[in-house]
């Protein structure tokens, strides 16, 4: 530290006021911008169709207008999401904005600039006396966000755009202090990793850091295989320079010289923005030789994952770089002590690395602050199923579920009850509402046997089947097994046999045993996590729902109306409507037909079962009933209209 | 290489390679002095062809293997492992249905049924005529829109049975257009 | 490091052995069995698939594979619990819930490793609770010259691969697929020359501890005696 002008926090805020300018200029720019969130999730519900849409009528109108993308905001039930920065007003937050109402908002926003179009509108992104503001919504309220500060609000393309909202800053400074303090800082914040399992990152890094062995190397593990979670991929897409100065801080702590991002393939928006980012904190020095003039250089590259979910697991992943099947194998050693050709290899998931820049920047003091004792820091979760608001959040570790799912997610949709939550993806379990006080944080959850996983969830109403939801998360484990244990490749597939013949009616109450005792077996005997923790919707689901499996076995009844062999659709006479043909219309098997007296019934023999007809009939007569078993179908005298009679209408 | 490859089949297999399959691998052998010889490539070098090829051809691996110096079991152990890699070419419409977990509630499976039904192909195969490819998929990340399903490069979101119809007819309607435009065009330039 | 030798008891008996080296082969050479399928003396690193030689190990919170678990000097090993044999016998009656053929006609009736662990857990060889799983694989693989494969005997302990593997011009047969549908495939065919070393070698046959995979020679002959059998049985409940 003698040359104090060349530090490497000095040559970064060089960087950082030259950005600063940059955005700044974007934030007072004279005409509007417009912010379009084009995350995949976002261009799945339109975003590129939304900018286009914008693009012509701002043409068309003759109006000077910015459009920036931007990542996701985790607002999954709004998208597309647009901020207008219309100079005159705040910074306006807008909700399923696609082509049309992109032309509405820019005539009578832009154009006029008289009518902020409230119909559309979420908030002011700050406080605002004319506008509502989004910390009046109770998901804004209640939501922490640390690890997701930025998503959604700066351009993952544009490295500046991190830059000027403090970026890189904890790097540099982790630089000036060393690798001894950052592992020291973590250490202290007791962060746990988020990839599933929570084992400290310090520690870790400590291990890693002491083996004497070189070079060493860290890996962002972005694989993210669970169904039904993306918050891995929203970080990556959305604020990718967050992860990059997130690895950089853990290998300069290991001492490692080489970082890896493991991407799976199907993601390959987050991959093609991650390639980019690295390209430009390469350009300015944030990365490659001697970063920062510090002496510290790091090389990072992106690995495609190819899809099978086992290779999440860090020594399947080590297996499937070397060019190798993916398949477990035993540990000790671990890779911390001997992964990748035998050297130390840091895993650490996406969520894990995003969260080292806050602990840097704001101290550990303030992340313990966050959190519980044993569980420090935020959680991100994706929410998904029958809830008023799905999407991304974050939220303290320690808050119970029924805050989550009722405060910050507005709770069930079209006022029904809550059955269940699915926590932890495949490899979690399935808890009942009388659970719901159950407080989030690593330990909590597997004292009722699920588990913090992946941080999927989902959450259930009572048309939802938890026999099927088991079968669906073993028949997904079973199949990306990687065939290496017993236990696991077989095991499981029996566990999914099993309970798919219960979900046909054609289960046996002693499989029941069958079903607990192959369960522990497969968690004893399996060789790596994967086996291990795929019993887990299964016996939890026994556990908390085990009237359901009766109901499914000893009555052929599936409570839930889910499970199609063991239900039925018929057509209520009484209120269908005479003349009324919407469910016909709509039965993809032509299974409906008219009856002697011009209503509708349902030919059982043809119906699939699908339940379109359900939805096809309009509310105002809502005759479609779902019985379950089939035989509650009532006798109704039904005859079908003679052929006569059908011919006679037709020529009329 | 190639030629040599071709030798050592035998004739019912050398028949199956059809002109396509000829360029794609003609092609191969380009791409492929791109790469290191390193195993570790392997993977890297096969999500390359796929990429660019749509699919493995069978002889593919054998180039790889002898690029890479490794055997032809390993390169196809590992085709075989990764759900990535697929082995016959794709549709002109590839139909990946969602399953998973947010659409497998909201019902992806029955979905998958449609259009199994409608296309008369079974999950995991190209119709005939190739023009279309079916596939399952878990989660594309647009749970708040499930069911959801993507249509060659598109999503449709709120996947309903009888939008499957729908999708399906716009296509052939597409299609239609186009051989009409087509037709037109020929007749003109005659 | 294998002249370093600790002594660690098993089950009670003191038995010395070179500290590091695996556990599964230091017990059998003390007469301790412990069934095992997917071992193989050389292995660097065994697979430890098969399940079937878990033990418990003193310190160790869950039943571990011997085959893959390294000796230190004091270690306290037991491999009859009842635990051990419960999840031993389960392991067994997986594997066989995933087989077919009967014995009876089969080239490795009598000397199968399958029929010893039988034996040895008590369990039948064919499965009565389970449900017997149909692998959707051919009944037999005979497109290489001197090899014949029957999948759906396989119990796919990986014995062939690596001893093929270890050959000079090896990995002439490999794994392919992943998880149930995992099979080994041959990768050479009559015109190509590389299988012709197969005639001679025959190693991976030998391995095998089931009667999946065989010489083709053997499992012609075995065949036709099979068949004159079964004729001369028949001509004589005829007559
Ligand atoms: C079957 C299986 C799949 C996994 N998938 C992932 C994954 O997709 N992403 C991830 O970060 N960790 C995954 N893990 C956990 C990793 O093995 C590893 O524990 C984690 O990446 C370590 O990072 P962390 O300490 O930051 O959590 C998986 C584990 C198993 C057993
Ligand atoms: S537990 Fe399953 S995934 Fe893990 S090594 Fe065994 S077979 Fe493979
Ligand atoms: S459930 Fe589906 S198949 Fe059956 S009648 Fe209704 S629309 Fe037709
Ligand atoms: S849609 Fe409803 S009201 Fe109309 S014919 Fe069908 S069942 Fe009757
Ligand atoms: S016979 Fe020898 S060379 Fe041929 S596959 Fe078997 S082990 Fe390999
Ligand atoms: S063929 Fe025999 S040796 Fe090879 S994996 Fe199967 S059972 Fe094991
Ligand atoms: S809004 Fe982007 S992930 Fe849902
Ligand atoms: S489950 Fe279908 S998009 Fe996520
Ligand atoms: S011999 Fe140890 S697991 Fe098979």
């Amino acid at each position: 530290m003698t040359q104090l002008a060349n530090s490497p926090k000095e040559h970064l805020l060089v960087h950082a006021e030259r950005a600063r300018e940059r955005v700044k200029e974007l934030k007072e720019s004279p005409v509007p911008v417009i912010y379009v969130g084009c995350a995949t999730c976002g261009r799945a519900a339109g975003a590129l169709e939304t900018i286009a849409g914008f693009e012509e009528v701002l043409k068309d109108n003759g109006i000077e207008a910015r459009i920036e993308k931007v990542g996701c905001l985790g607002h999954c039930y709004a998208e597309p999401l647009v901020i207008i920065q219309n100079p005159g007003f705040p910074a306006l937050l807008y909700q399923k904005i696609g082509a049309g109402e992109a032309g509405i908002l820019v005539r009578s926003f832009l154009k006029d600039g008289s009518d902020p179009c409230y119909e559309y509108l979420i908030g002011a992104l700050e406080t605002d006396e004319n506008f509502p503001t989004l910390m009046d919504y109770p998901r804004y309220l209640y939501e922490n966000r640390v690890v997701m500060e930025h998503c959604g609000l700066i351009d993952p393309d544009e490295i500046d755009h991190y830059l000027a909202v403090g970026g890189y800053l904890s790097l540099a400074q982790g630089l000036e202090k060393g690798g001894e303090w950052v592992l020291e800082e973590v250490k202290s914040a007791n962060l746990r990793g988020r990839g599933g399992a929570g084992f400290p990152a310090g520690r870790k890094w400590e291990i890693a850091r002491k083996v004497e062995k070189t070079p060493k190397l860290v890996i962002c593990n972005g694989d993210e295989g669970d169904p039904g979670a993306y918050m891995d991929r929203t970080l990556l897409e959305s604020n990718p320079h967050q992860v990059l100065e997130g690895l950089a801080l853990a290998a300069l702590a290991v001492g490692a010289e080489r970082a890896l991002l493991y991407i799976r393939a199907e993601y390959p928006l987050a991959v093609e923005i991650m390639e980019r980012a690295i390209v430009q904190a390469r350009g300015k020095n944030l990365l490659g030789a001697n970063i920062l003039g510090s002496g510290f250089s790091l090389e990072v590259s992106v690995f495609k994952g190819s899809g099978a979910f086992v290779c999440g697991e860090e020594t399947a992943l080590i297996e499937s770089l070397v060019g190798n099947r993916g398949m477990p194998q035993p540990r000790p050693p671990y890779p911390a002590v001997a992964g990748l050709d035998g050297l130390p290899t840091v895993i650490n998931n996406v969520k894990t690395l995003s969260t080292v820049p806050t602990i840097i920047r704001h101290g550990h003091q303030w992340f313990r602050s966050i959190g519980t004792e044993e569980s420090p820091g935020t959680a991100i979760f994706s929410v998904v199923g029958e809830v008023e608001y799905p999407g991304l959040v974050e939220v303290p570790m320690g808050v119970t579920l029924e805050h989550l799912v009722v405060d910050v997610c507005g709770g069930i949709k079209d006022g029904k009850e809550l059955k269940a939550v699915q926590i932890g993806g495949p490899s979690g379990g399935c808890l009942p509402a009388s659970l719901m006080e159950t407080v989030i944080d690593f330990d909590s959850l597997k004292t009722v046997g699920a588990m913090m996983g992946s941080g999927g969830l989902v959450v259930m109403n009572e048309d939802t089947c938890m026999v099927e939801v088991a079968r669906y998360f073993t028949d997904f484990t079973q199949g990306e097994s990687c065939g290496n244990c017993t236990f696991c490749r077989i095991g499981t597939r029996h566990l999914r046999d099993i309970l798919h013949s219960i979900t046909i009616g054609e289960g046996k109450m002693e499989e029941l045993t069958d079903l607990e005792e192959i369960s522990e077996a497969v968690i004893k005997g399996s060789l790596c996590s994967l086996g291990k923790t795929a019993p887990n919707p299964v016996l939890t689901t026994l556990r908390f729902f085990r009237d359901e499996y009766i109901a499914h076995i000893e009555e052929k009844r599936c409570p839930a109306k889910m499970c199609r062999p063991l239900i039925a659709f018929y057509i209520d006479l009484e209120p269908c409507a005479r003349g009324c043909d919407a469910c016909v219309a709509c039965c993809p098997t032509d299974a409906i037909f008219t009856t002697s007296n011009r209503k509708k019934a349902i030919d059982q023999e043809k119906c699939v079962k699908c339940g379109e007809c359900v939805y096809a009939c309009p509310p105002e007569y809502d005759a479609v009933r779902r019985v379950s078993p089939p035989e509650m179908i009532p006798d109704q005298g039904v005859e079908p209209l003679p052929d006569t009679e059908k011919e006679k209408e037709e020529s009329k | 290489m190639l030629d040599q490859l071709l030798a050592a089949l035998n004739e019912t297999e050398r028949a199956a390679v059809d002109e396509e399959e000829y360029q794609i691998l003609q092609a191969v052998v380009d791409e492929l002095p791109a790469f290191s010889h390193e195993v570790s490539q392997l993977i890297p070098i096969l999500q390359e062809i796929q990429g660019k090829h749509g699919y493995l051809p069978r002889l593919a691996l054998d180039m790889v293997a002898d690029h890479v110096q490794t055997t032809i079991g390993k390169v196809y152990g590992i085709a075989t492992f990764y759900n990535q890699f697929r082995f016959n070419p794709p549709g002109r419409n590839p139909i990946k249905v969602c399953l998973g977990t947010a659409c497998h509630v909201k019902g992806g499976e029955i979905l998958l049924e449609n259009f199994e039904r409608r296309l008369q192909i079974k999950v995991g195969e190209t119709s005939d005529d190739r023009e279309y490819s079916l596939e399952r998929v878990a989660c594309i990340g647009c749970c708040a829109l499930a069911p959801a399903v993507v249509v060659g490069e598109k999503v449709e979101a709120y996947v309903t049975p009888s939008k499957v119809e729908g999708i399906i007819t716009e296509i052939e309607v597409r299609n239609e257009m186009a051989a009409r435009e087509q037709a037109k065009n020929d007749a003109t330039s005659e | 490091m294998s002249d370093n030798l600790v002594t660690i008891t098993v089950d009670d008996q003191k038995i010395t052995a070179p500290v590091g080296s695996y556990l599964l082969p230091a017990c059998l050479e003390n007469d301790i069995y412990i069934p095992n399928l997917c071992f193989l003396e050389g292995m660097d690193d065994p697979p430890a698939s098969c399940r079937l030689c878990l033990v418990d190990i003193e310190g160790e919170a869950v039943p571990v594979a011997s085959c893959r678990y390294r000796i230190f000097a004091g270690m306290v090993v037991t491999t009859d619990s009842e635990e051990i044999l419960k999840l031993r016998q389960l392991a067994f009656r997986l594997l066989v819930s995933t087989n077919d053929g009967s014995c009876r006609t089969c080239i490795a009736n009598h000397g199968c490793e399958l029929q010893k662990i039988a034996k040895f857990l008590h369990q039948p060889l064919k499965t009565k609770r389970l449900r017997h799983i149909d692998r959707e694989y051919p009944e037999l693989v005979d497109n290489h010259p001197f090899l014949v494969y029957e999948p759906k005997k396989c119990v796919l302990c990986g014995r062939c691969v690596h001893v093929c593997g270890q050959l000079e011009k090896g990995y002439k047969l490999d794994f392919a697929n992943r998880g149930m549908d995992t099979i080994v495939s041959f990768f050479s065919s009559d015109s190509d020359p590389a299988s012709h070393d197969c005639e001679t070698c025959l190693a991976c046959t030998e391995v095998c501890p089931v009667g999946a995979l065989s010489s083709k020679v053997k499992w012609t002959s075995f065949v036709a005696e099979l068949e004159m059998k079964s004729a001369q049985k028949h001509k004589g409940g005829q007559g």
